[in-house]
């Protein structure tokens, strides 16, 4: 094991290696920075030319374009309140303050260095830790993924804003908009008014964009400040003391992140949630997340880059993608006459160290990428209101309907526009929607299998056989509750 | 080393830069003279993508043109065949699609179209064979184990599945009428997540494809009971014909189909384009390191499969939604 690591280690060091892989983080990160157009259709469409490269230089080029489209979602999403995934929501809200304070490269400097941190350790961990991860993913079945689901929906709602009965109001709104269109389960048509478009359901980018962005676009035109800039500078870089602040949150995080990635099913926006939540939580000046906290972007960019490491060892010790990020992976391996399953280790140790190596390698080098790249980037702010506004507008706009070329999702993408205006002037807080709206379906349906699996006598299965999921379940309101009560009362104290 | 890798993704490169460029070649007013949209109904990232990105890497070289693949997910595969259906027939527009959104919904709700009278195939791609598989520590050591303990205890063995009305769910159901026995079906979202909870004990039994189960039935982890079809796939394991199973039962085929009333010339055309494609050794090795294979047949070939499929479809929906 140790001979083939070191091998491997040797293996990875190859200069077309590294010159693909960074060629893949650039281009990842242009198109995740792009709304509407997502890494895993860049990694689908790229797929074919790894098939063409030596193992170790077209599975990290793709690595590569996978971990720069996750950096690359977040600048969107702090530069112009404009998540393009769920995975950026909770980067978004402290995100885009900062740079209205005219911070935003200090706020995407720190998501560097904090998607960097959480991604490397995670990898680290996991290429150590990979049999006893393996073990720990099989025990999780859809009963556990309920009982967490929902515990995931509690803490938001208790951490998210002062008053838990609006944000439970908004998760329930969420919820009921993510049961709109076909049951996943037994296919009945639920609230579409017999209507096809809302048969397929109403999907998320029109409701990131609508919610998030389009109500900072309303709120720069009523103030009018046409001739002014959004900001009029793009602030310092980050600095030692700030990042040193910020080092237990992103330790929290990454460990949060790490522990979501291992149950099968959760991934990145949960983890992004319950590391902002955790941050929030443990920060002796809760009041100051949602206001601009670095901490915040910290917080939710190194959990959900955390995730990344765990998600792999499906894959490589059982040949199973767990989602259709690995599902490509699979496809290039397997097309590289590498086949991922229990014996891999043993037959390809040598070549699969050397490609988890590459993983570590492509962080330390999307370090130096990242970094070079945030100047260009973060001058985007400094354009004249005037101008930069019907930008916005354009990639709101254009990036839903790229997504599937779907007119419909443009007269969703105003409907939400308008409820979030709506929303935002009678101080409800969006972000509680939005994630019961994506947590929704894979609730519903961990539900649904949970009582196919017992046959439709959910109690005594939970009692009997699920017991650890039925405890989850059980200490949920008290979790909770006793949140709400800490946070609530050092409000009140500041 | 270098200079051969070098070379190598020049080449790759090159050819992803053909596939884009394809549609400056021709110029003359026959069809095609404009890149053909193949639309999937399914996500990013599935079999149909990966076996589309492979047919769109070499079709260029036969069409003349190239080749767009467009992921139109939606309403279990609906969104992205009703775009087709409601397309110009004009050959620009493709639909890539299997047998079970094709030919079995139309039974189980109400279709915005009518997909006999709407489409007509162009090619058969592949088909993947089902096979019913256990844990290796399993007590039931041969099919008829399975059989007999379902028939015991009804409802009670836990069969796992890719999702409701989908490819694995519906040979189950296909096998539960032919044998006359019941088991309890699990949707889980996807093959994966099936296979994993076989392995983790939440499962008794599942199915799987060949191209996914290989490297588990190496290591020793899994039984393979019965393959679907009558032509033996593994020496030993008996056929679903030879357990009693019989008919176009649990094959996914891969097809590429049309919109009715697309000119004969241009059918002709896509068809030739299509058969030559499947005869290019490029082709063939792609899909084989993706551990897909290459089983061809016509568009009217496969017209006779599809109205057998439809009438056994609505017997079975008959049969599963009438208790």
């Amino acid at each position: 094991m140790i001979e083939q690591f070191t091998q491997g280690v040797a293996m990875a060091m190859r200069l077309d290696t590294v010159a693909l892989m960074s060629f893949g983080l650039f281009a990842g990160m242009l198109v995740g920075a792009l709304p509407g157009f997502t890494t895993l259709m860049a990694m689908a469409i790229l797929l074919p030319i790894s098939f063409f490269l030596d193992p170790i230089v077209g599975i990290p080029f793709l690595l590569g374009i996978y971990k720069g489209g996750i950096f690359g979602g977040s600048v969107p999403a702090i530069l112009i309140s404009m998540p393009g995934t769920g995975a950026s929501v909770a980067t978004s809200r402290d995100g885009y303050k900062l740079t209205q304070k005219g911070q935003s490269r200090k706020a995407l400097d720190m998501a560097l260095v904090s998607s960097v941190t959480g991604d490397t350790i995670s990898d680290i961990f996991t290429i150590a830790m990979i049999f006893p991860i393996a073990f720990l993913v099989m025990q999780f079945g859809p009963p556990e993924l309920f009982a967490v689901l929902l515990m995931s929906l509690v803490v938001i709602a208790a951490t998210s804003g002062a008053n838990p009965v609006k944000s439970l109001m908004m998760i329930m709104l969420g919820l009921w908009l993510s049961f709109i269109g076909t049951d996943p389960l037994g296919g009945v048509e639920r609230f579409t008014f017999g209507s096809f478009d809302l048969k397929s359901g109403i999907p998320l980018l029109p409701m990131l964009i609508g919610v998030f962005a389009l109500p900072e676009v309303a709120s720069v035109v009523i103030r009018n400040e046409k001739a002014r800039k959004l900001t009029s500078l793009v602030g310092d870089r980050l600095s030692w003391p700030e990042l040193r602040r910020c080092i237990p949150t992103i330790g929290r995080s990454t460990a949060i992140g790490t522990a979501v990635g291992i149950v099968p099913g959760l991934g990145q926006i949960v983890a992004a949630m319950m590391g902002y939540s955790a941050a929030k939580n443990a920060s002796k000046h809760p009041e100051t997340f949602g206001e601009g906290e670095l901490e915040g972007v910290a917080a939710a960019e190194a959990a959900n880059n955390a995730v990344n490491g765990p998600t792999m060892v499906p894959l490589l010790t059982l040949g199973i993608p767990g989602d259709n990020v690995t599902a490509i992976l699979l496809g290039a391996f397997v097309a590289q006459g590498l086949r991922p399953g229990p014996q891999l280790f043993e037959e390809q140790g040598a070549t699969v160290f050397a490609i988890l190596v590459a993983m570590v390698i492509a962080n330390l080098l999307f370090l130096v990428i990242g970094y070079l790249s945030i100047p260009f980037f973060s001058r985007l702010v400094t354009i004249k209101t005037s101008i930069l506004i019907p930008l916005v507008i354009m990639f709101a706009f254009a990036g839903t309907y790229v997504y599937r070329s779907d007119p419909v999702d443009l007269l969703m993408l105003v409907g939400f526009g308008i409820f979030g205006i709506v929303a935002r002037a009678a101080r409800f807080d969006v972000m509680p929607m939005v994630m019961g709206f994506i947590l929704g379906p894979s609730m519903e349906y961990a539900f649904g299998q949970t009582m196919a699996m017992s046959g439709g006598d959910a109690t005594s299965f939970f009692l009997t056989e699920r017991i650890g999921a039925f405890c989850v379940l059980l200490a949920t309101p008290v979790i909770g509750f006793l949140l709400w009560k800490r946070l609530n009362a050092r409000s009140v104290q500041a | 080393m270098l200079k051969q890798t070098l070379k190598t993704s020049l080449a790759a490169f090159a050819l992803a830069a053909a596939t884009i460029a394809g549609s400056t070649s021709s110029a003359r007013a026959e069809y095609p003279e404009k890149p053909v949209t193949m639309v999937i109904p399914l996500g990013a990232g599935g079999s149909h993508d990966l076996n589309a990105r492979v047919i769109t890497s070499i079709m260029p070289t036969y069409l003349n043109q190239g080749m767009i693949v467009q992921l139109t997910p939606g309403a279990g595969g609906q969104k992205g065949t009703q775009e087709v259906a409601r397309a110009k027939a004009d050959g620009y527009k493709l639909l890539f699609t299997h047998n079970y959104i094709d030919m079995l919904q139309q039974y189980v709700e109400n279709l915005p179209y009518d997909p006999m009278a709407d489409f007509v195939p162009v090619a058969r791609v592949n088909y993947a064979p089902t096979s019913v598989i256990v844990r290796a520590d399993s007590p039931y050591q041969t099919f008829e184990d399975l059989v007999a303990d379902a028939k015991a205890n009804p409802g009670k063995v836990q069969m796992a599945h890719s999702g409701n009305w989908g490819a694995f769910f519906v040979p189950a159901a296909q096998v539960m009428q032919a044998l006359d026995i019941s088991l309890n079906l699990v949707p889980y979202q996807g093959g994966g997540p099936a296979l994993q909870a076989l392995l983790s004990g939440d499962a008794d039994v599942t199915m799987a494809f060949p191209s996914a189960l290989g490297e588990m039935l190496r290591a020793g982890e899994i039984r393979v009971l019965a393959t679907a079809g009558d032509k033996r796939i593994y020496d030993d394991v008996p056929t679903f014909s030879e357990v009693g199973v019989e008919g176009d039962i649990g094959f996914m085929h891969r097809v590429v189909l049309a919109p009715k009333g697309t000119p004969t010339e241009v059918l002709d055309t896509l068809s030739a384009a299509f058969a030559k494609m499947f005869e290019d050794p490029t082709f063939i090795k792609l899909m084989n390191r993706l551990g897909e294979s290459v089983d061809p047949l016509t568009g009217d070939e496969y017209q006779a499969l599809r109205e057998s499929q439809a009438t056994a479809y609505k017997g079975l929906v008959a049969d599963l939604t009438s208790n």
